[in-house]
């Protein structure tokens, strides 16, 4: 395998076709890329301290100039500009606002100004259009996992619900407008489905308790608010599957807000979006403690914002959230241990 | 309705207005009833249809996309002093100035079958809270399992 330095491929990175490179054609064997890499590295609890980046819910519409564009493009300058450079970003779905072409392509645009390289995931909004086809073209697997300094990073497709279109025959922008709801009437629960089960389990299947493990999905890996979606139906499985691992590290999009929880070995953190923040659902917070302030409606950048995951030798996370307005008790402030 | 039900119905009325033995409303027939309530959900589901469809904007954006079954809209604390409108207003004050800013969408008229059905749809998602005007607090809405949130 031919390795290719960091430096080499962030080099490579800032020209056109590289972002879909990364993104597109992301093969276990392109793990080479971050210098570490492989399962067999990832076997050992010590790791190479490093941070990155991490984005979401950006729900560009196909209106030109519109707000969201310019946040999204301000939250791609703060990551950029960063004062510890990340090693790459993660982005958590919902890229685009009804699933169109324009719409992806707008947001593919913005985040291949990333001078790092990222890795995504599909949100509701970018699929129910065409079942994902367009998002696919443009930035390849639903699912993929990579090993970078010591750490196994997993990303997967969790907002697969059952067909509730067919028997009504549903046309496809018809599908998309019931999920554009949040409180969607009738579509039902998401999960990740029965083949990613069996992908995840064959991925982890040789990786020994003590590796560290980071796992992106759109939606948290807990029952929250299933209502709004705000759960993975098969996240029992999930954490069943990754249950023998000492500690895992959970990153989920959808809930536009901060929100944390603990289930056993897994530490799962909201993010904050690039569009619009939600209101807390009617339950009691796992964590009341960790929650973010109301928002000022009248400031367009307020609920909104970037973050940054630190990872140290132990594998102890800081996730920081970079809020662009007045959001955060101290508390969160401070970063959020995970 | 039973007719003993009716009756004491009848009696309290009739004890208010004492003297003269007329009715500030009559008595309704279930039938009248099942029509009144249901004329109220008509407007409730014309008001969800509103609130998430983004024809009252510019921009794409619907009340939805910020307040998923209404929440955040507080129908319990108004009227009040709130902060954005820069004086004391009522909901629908608010509900406007949400279509002008967020939505950049145009004003509806108070008395406009949108406005009330916008109200309507956020008010019956807190049925049972209960009313606190001027209360500074976000509370969600009546917690569903499924389905559209209102019978
Ligand atoms: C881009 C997001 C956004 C959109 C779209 C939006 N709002 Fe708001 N709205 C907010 C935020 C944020 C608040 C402040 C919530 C709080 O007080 O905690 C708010 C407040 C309100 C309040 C007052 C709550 C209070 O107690 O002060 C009402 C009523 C309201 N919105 C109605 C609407 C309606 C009706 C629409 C659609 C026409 C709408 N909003 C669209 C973000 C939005
Ligand atoms: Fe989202
Ligand atoms: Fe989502």
């Amino acid at each position: 395998m031919e390795k290719v330095s960091r430096r080499q491929f962030l080099g490579m990175s800032t020209k056109v076709g590289a972002a879909t490179l990364f993104t597109g054609v992301f093969a276990p064997s392109a793990s080479s890329f971050f210098g570490l890499g492989g399962v067999a590295h990832a076997g050992t609890k010590k790791i190479q301290e490093f941070n990155f980046a991490v984005l979401t819910d950006a729900h560009l519409y196909n209106i030109a100039d519109h707000k969201f564009d310019h946040i999204l493009e301000k939250a791609v300058a703060d990551v950029n500009g960063l004062a510890k450079k990340p090693d790459f970003v993660l982005y958590g779905g919902d890229l685009g606002q009804s699933g169109k072409k324009e719409e992806l392509a707008k947001g593919k645009a913005i985040l291949d100004k990333l001078t790092v390289p990222y890795k995504i995931i599909p949100g509701e909004h970018d699929y129910y259009l065409d079942m994902g086809a367009e998002w696919r073209g443009m930035f390849g697997p639903e699912h993929w996992s990579f090993d970078h300094k010591g750490v196994h990073f997993i990303g997967m497709n969790s907002i697969l619900i059952k067909d509730f279109w067919s028997a009504r025959k549903l046309t496809p922008t018809e599908r998309m407008g019931l999920l554009e709801e949040l409180e969607c009437h009738q579509c039902g629960a998401w999960g990740v489905g029965e083949e990613q089960l069996e992908w995840l389990k064959k991925d982890v299947k040789n990786l020994s308790p003590d590796t560290p493990v980071v796992i992106m999905t759109h939606s948290p890996l807990w029952d929250y608010y299933p209502r709004w979606n705000f759960q993975t139906l098969d996240a029992p499985e999930i954490r069943a599957i990754l249950k023998k691992f000492e500690k895992v590290i959970a990153i989920h999009g959808h809930v536009h807000q901060v929100v944390y929880n603990q289930i056993g070995n897994i530490h799962s953190a909201g993010l904050l979006s690039t569009s619009w923040p939600w209101p807390y659902p009617p339950v009691t917070l796992p964590h009341p403690e960790i929650k973010m302030n109301r928002v000022d409606p009248g400031n367009f950048e307020d609920g909104l914002g970037t973050h940054q995951v630190s990872l140290n030798k132990d594998f102890a996370g800081m996730m920081d959230y970079r809020a662009f307005a007045d959001l955060l008790p101290e508390n969160v402030k401070r970063g959020l241990k995970l | 309705m039973n007719i003993s039900k009716l009756m004491l119905i009848g009696v309290a009325v009739v004890g208010v207005a004492s003297v003269s033995v007329a009715y500030a409303k009559s008595p309704r027939s279930e039938k009248q009833i099942a029509a009144e309530n249901k004329a109220l959900m008509d407007a409730v589901a014309k008001g969800d249809a509103l609130w998430h469809d983004g024809r009252l904007g510019t921009n794409g954006l619907a009340c939805g996309n910020c307040h998923p079954d209404g929440s955040a809209t507080n129908p319990h604390t108004w009227p009040k002093y709130q902060t954005n409108l820069g004086k004391v207003g009522t909901m629908r004050d608010m509900i406007n100035w949400c279509v002008a800013v967020p939505l950049q969408g145009k004003p509806l008229a108070f008395d406009s079958d949108e406005m009330i059905a916008l109200e309507a749809y956020a008010t019956y998602t807190h049925r049972g809270i209960t009313i606190a005007p001027g209360k500074d607090e976000q509370h969600g809405a009546v917690p569903v399992k499924s389905g559209p949130g209102y019978p």
